[in-house]
C-alpha cells in the first residue's frame, strides 16, 4: 500500500469519526425541526449527553449503562424545550439557547462537584473500539430508518403534518401539542448519542467545551440537508470532512489555528451559498395556539 | 356579545340548503359550532352520523401530497407502514364516484384553487359524512367552475347527504338551493323554500331594511392619467406579465379575475413597492422600478390595500392618528382634528370619535377610515385592492359610492376585485386577468358576463 492510499483511507476513517457526533446531532434537529419545533439547544443536549454518561459510566463502572444515562439525560433536557415549547409556547430560539447556557453552566459545576476539579473529568471506563464502530454505524442505520419513518408510517406523516401546519393537523384530528412534544423527546435522545459518542467513544472522559459549537454547525447540516434525514446526514459528513481535513493539513504545517477554523468555515459558505433556496417545514418555529 | 343566539336550524337528507347573512350574522359560528370545532353555551346539534366541514380557507397542508392529505390520520396500514398503494386506489376510488378528479401524487401546493378545492371536499367526503357543511366554498371559483361545483354538491345530495352552503352570494343561493335560512346579528331572522322567494327578498332580509342605492354616475370627460406597457411583476403570491392597458382621469377600470392570478403584482407594482420592468407613466411621467413609494404618494398616486388590518391601519392608534397617517407632513397640526372629522362625517364612521382606537372597530369602519384617508389627500389615481372585502352591505356600499363620487370629480380607480357584481355595478371598463396576463377588454356597455368568466378561468 503506497502512502498515498494511506493518507487518503486516513482521511476517510477521519471523516467518519468527526461526522458522527454531527449526524447524531443533525437527526435529532430534523425530527424536532419536521415537527415544527426549532432545536437550538442541541449543543446543550450534546453536552449533557456527553457529561452525564461519563459520570454514570464512572459511577457503575459501567460505559453502557453510562450512554443509557446519557440518552435520559439528552431526552429530559428536550423535554424542558418541548414543554417550554409546546406548553407554555416561548420562543423557541429563545428557549432553545438558553437551555445551552444551562447545560454548559451545569456541566462545569458537575465536573467541580463530582470530580473536585475544573476543566475536566477523571477518565472512566469507555466503550472501547467496538463501542465506537457500533455507534459510527448506527448513526447510517438511524439516517436510514428515519427517513423511512418520516415519510412511510402514520407517525411520520403525523410529525410532518405539524410541522407544516399544526391547525391543519389539528382539524384532522391529530394532536399537534403532543405530537410535537414526542418529536423534539425523540429528537433529544437522538442528538444525544452524539455527545455519547464524543466522551465515551472517541474519549473516555469529559472536558469542558469538547462540544465544541458541534451543536451548531448541526443546525448548518439541517439546512444544508433540506431538513431531511439522509440530506442531514450527507451535509455532516461533508462538515467531518473538512473537520478531519484539519489535521491532515496540520501534520503538512498549516497553522493549526486557521485549520481549526476550516469546519466552520465550510458551514458558513456552505449556508451562504445554499440557505436562500431551501424551505424550512412551514411552521418550524412558530409556536402553535389552540385557537 | 354573542355570535349566535337562539338559533333553530334543520337540514333534511338529501336538500342543498342555503344559510345567508351579513358578515358577522353569525352563520360561520353556527357552521363551527354545528361541526363541533366551536361549543355552544346552550343547545344542542343532532346529527345522524358523520359532519363533514369544508372551509372557506382551505385547511390543506401545502407541502404534503393529495394523498396525504386527504387520508391524513386516517391513513390505510400495512402493519406499522403506510399502505401508500391503498391510499392511492382510496384516493382515485372517491375521485371516480364524485367527479372530482385529482392526482393523488401530487402537492398540493401546486394545484390551482380550484382543484385545491377538490382535494378538501374528497377529504371531507372520505369520511362519508351525512351531513356536508360549506363554508362559502365558491368564494375562490370561477364562474364556470361554480357551476360544475354545485353539479357536484347536487349529485351528493341526491346521495342522501345533507348540505348546508354558507354564503353571501345571492345569486347562487336562488339557483342552486332548496331552502334558504337567513341570519341577521347571531339570529334567525327568515326561512324560505327558495322557489317562494327572491335575491332581493332575501337582500333586505338580511341587511334588515332597504338596501342603500349606488351613487350616481355623471358624465366626465377624460383625459389620459396613467399608461402601463408591458408591465411584469412580482409579488409574493403572484406574478403579472407583459401588462398593457389605461387607465384615464374620470374613469373606473375594473380588474376581473380570481384571486392570486396577479393582481397583488400588479398593485404592488402600482405602489412603488416591488421591482418592475416594462414601462408606467403617470400624466405623461415615467415612473421608474426605484422610485419610492413615498415619490408615488407625492404625485396623487394612492393605494387601498387588500389587507387594512396590516398594510393600512396602525391598529393601536386612535381614529384621528390614523387619518393623518401618511399626511403628517402636508397638514398642520392644528388641522388633524379637522381632518379626522371630515373622514368621520362623509363616511359616517362608527362611533364617530376621533379619539376612538382603530384596533376596536368593526371591519367596515376599519375600512371606511383607510378609504376616506385615501380620498382625502387630492388622489388623482386610486388603487383600491378588494375595497370591501369583509364588510356588510351598508359600509360596502358607502366605499363604493364614495369611489364613483371621485370617479365623477375626475379621479381616475383601478378597481382589482374578486367580486364580480362589485366590478359590474362599479366599472366604467373592465380588463380580464387570468395566469398574470390580460385576457380581455370590455366596456361598461359591452360587458359580457359569461365570456368574462371563461376568460377569469383562463378559458380563452
Amino acid at each position: 500500500m503506497n502512502a498515498t492510499l494511506a493518507a487518503v483511507l486516513a482521511l476517510l476513517g477521519l471523516t467518519l469519526v468527526k461526522a458522527t457526533p454531527l449526524i447524531y446531532a443533525a437527526l435529532g434537529g430534523v425530527v424536532s425541526e419536521r415537527s415544527g419545533v426549532i432545536n437550538i439547544g442541541l449543543e446543550g443536549i450534546l453536552v449533557a449527553g456527553a457529561f452525564t454518561s461519563v459520570v454514570v459510566s464512572g459511577a457503575t463502572g459501567n460505559p453502557i449503562l453510562g450512554a443509557l444515562a446519557g440518552v435520559v439525560a439528552g431526552m429530559a433536557l428536550a423535554a424542558v424545550l418541548a414543554f417550554a415549547a409546546t406548553r407554555l409556547g416561548v420562543d423557541q430560539i429563545v428557549a432553545g439557547a438558553g437551555l445551552n447556557i444551562a447545560a454548559l453552566a451545569a456541566a462545569a459545576f458537575g465536573l467541580v462537584l463530582v470530580y473536585h476539579q475544573p476543566g475536566a473529568s477523571h477518565e472512566v471506563p469507555a466503550l472501547g473500539n467496538t463501542g465506537e464502530r457500533v455507534l459510527i454505524v448506527l448513526a447510517f442505520v438511524a439516517a436510514a430508518a428515519l427517513q423511512f419513518v418520516l415519510t412511510r408510517t402514520p407517525w411520520g406523516l403525523r410529525v410532518r403534518a405539524c410541522g407544516e401546519d399544526p391547525s391543519a393537523a389539528e382539524a384532522a384530528g391529530i394532536n399537534a401539542l403532543q405530537t410535537r412534544f414526542w418529536a423534539v423527546v425523540i429528537g433529544g435522545a437522538i442528538a444525544s448519542l452524539g455527545g455519547v459518542y464524543l466522551s465515551l467513544a472517541e474519549l473516555d472522559l469529559y472536558s469542558d467545551g469538547m462540544t465544541a459549537g458541534r451543536g451548531f454547525i448541526a443546525l448548518a447540516a439541517i439546512i444544508f440537508g433540506r431538513w431531511t434525514p439522509l440530506g442531514a446526514t450527507g451535509a455532516a459528513l461533508f462538515f467531518g470532512f473538512f473537520a478531519a481535513l484539519q489535521y491532515s493539513l496540520q501534520r503538512a504545517g498549516v497553522p493549526s489555528e486557521l485549520m481549526q477554523a476550516l469546519p466552520y468555515l465550510a458551514a458558513l459558505v456552505a449556508l451562504a451559498g445554499f440557505a436562500g433556496r431551501v424551505r424550512a417545514p412551514a411552521s418550524d418555529g412558530v409556536p402553535y395556539v389552540r385557537p | 356579545m354573542q355570535a349566535v343566539d337562539g338559533v333553530d336550524i334543520e337540514l333534511q337528507s338529501g336538500e342543498i340548503h342555503a344559510l345567508v347573512g351579513e358578515n358577522g350574522a353569525g352563520k360561520s359560528t353556527l357552521a363551527a359550532i354545528a361541526y363541533g370545532a366551536v361549543k355552544a353555551d346552550e343547545g344542542s346539534v343532532v346529527a345522524g352520523g358523520v359532519v363533514g366541514l369544508v372551509h372557506q380557507h382551505f385547511k390543506l397542508i401545502e407541502r404534503l401530497r393529495v394523498w396525504e392529505n386527504v387520508l391524513l390520520n386516517r391513513e390505510p396500514r400495512r402493519g406499522w407502514v403506510i399502505d401508500v398503494a391503498a391510499a392511492r386506489e382510496r384516493v382515485n376510488r372517491l375521485a371516480a364516484t364524485y367527479g372530482l378528479a385529482v392526482d393523488p401524487d401530487a402537492v398540493v401546493e401546486t394545484l390551482p384553487v380550484g382543484i385545491k378545492q377538490r382535494v378538501e371536499l374528497l377529504r371531507e367526503l372520505d369520511r362519508e359524512p351525512t351531513v356536508l357543511l360549506l363554508d362559502e366554498p365558491t368564494a375562490a371559483l370561477a364562474p364556470s367552475e361554480i357551476a360544475s361545483f354545485f353539479t357536484t354538491i347536487g349529485a351528493l345530495a341526491a346521495r342522501g347527504t345533507a348540505i348546508l352552503v354558507v354564503t353571501h352570494k345571492l345569486a347562487e343561493v336562488i339557483a342552486y338551493s332548496q331552502r334558504v335560512t337567513v341570519m341577521r346579528a347571531g339570529r334567525v331572522v327568515a326561512r324560505h323554500v327558495t322557489s317562494e322567494t327572491s335575491a332581493d327578498a332575501i337582500a333586505r332580509e338580511m341587511v334588515g331594511g332597504e338596501v342603500p342605492a349606488l351613487a350616481a354616475r355623471g358624465s366626465t370627460a377624460t383625459a389620459p392619467l396613467l399608461e402601463v406597457r408591458g408591465l411584469s411583476a412580482r409579488s409574493a403570491t403572484s406574478t403579472l406579465e407583459d401588462a398593457t392597458f389605461e387607465v384615464r382621469a374620470g374613469e373606473i377600470v375594473g380588474i376581473a379575475g380570481i384571486e392570486g392570478n396577479g393582481q397583488t403584482a400588479l398593485a404592488d407594482a402600482l405602489a412603488g413597492v416591488v421591482p418592475f420592468t416594462g414601462e408606467l407613466r403617470f400624466e405623461g411621467d415615467a415612473l421608474r422600478p426605484d422610485d419610492s413609494p413615498a415619490s408615488r404618494l407625492r404625485r396623487g398616486i394612492r393605494v387601498i390595500p387588500q389587507d387594512r388590518r396590516h398594510e393600512a391601519l396602525v391598529l393601536g392608534w386612535n381614529v384621528r392618528d390614523n387619518v393623518v397617517l401618511g399626511r403628517q407632513r402636508t397638514l398642520a397640526r392644528s388641522q388633524y382634528a379637522e381632518a379626522a372629522r371630515e373622514v368621520i362625517e362623509r363616511f359616517d364612521v362608527r362611533p364617530p370619535d376621533p379619539e376612538a382606537t382603530v384596533g376596536a372597530l368593526s371591519g367596515g369602519n376599519q375600512q371606511k377610515i383607510v378609504v376616506g384617508r385615501t380620498l382625502a389627500a387630492h388622489a388623482k389615481l386610486v388603487v383600491a385592492y378588494q375595497p370591501t372585502r369583509g364588510i356588510d352591505i351598508g359600509a360596502a356600499v358607502l366605499v363604493q359610492s364614495r369611489l364613483i363620487e371621485a370617479r365623477n370629480a375626475g379621479v381616475g380607480v383601478l378597481l382589482i376585485s374578486f367580486e364580480l357584481d362589485e366590478i359590474f355595478a362599479c366599472a366604467d371598463r373592465v380588463l380580464v386577468i387570468a395566469n398574470g396576463r390580460f385576457a380581455g377588454s370590455f366596456d361598461r356597455a359591452t360587458i359580457d358576463r359569461g365570456r368574462i368568466g371563461a376568460l377569469m378561468a383562463g378559458n380563452v
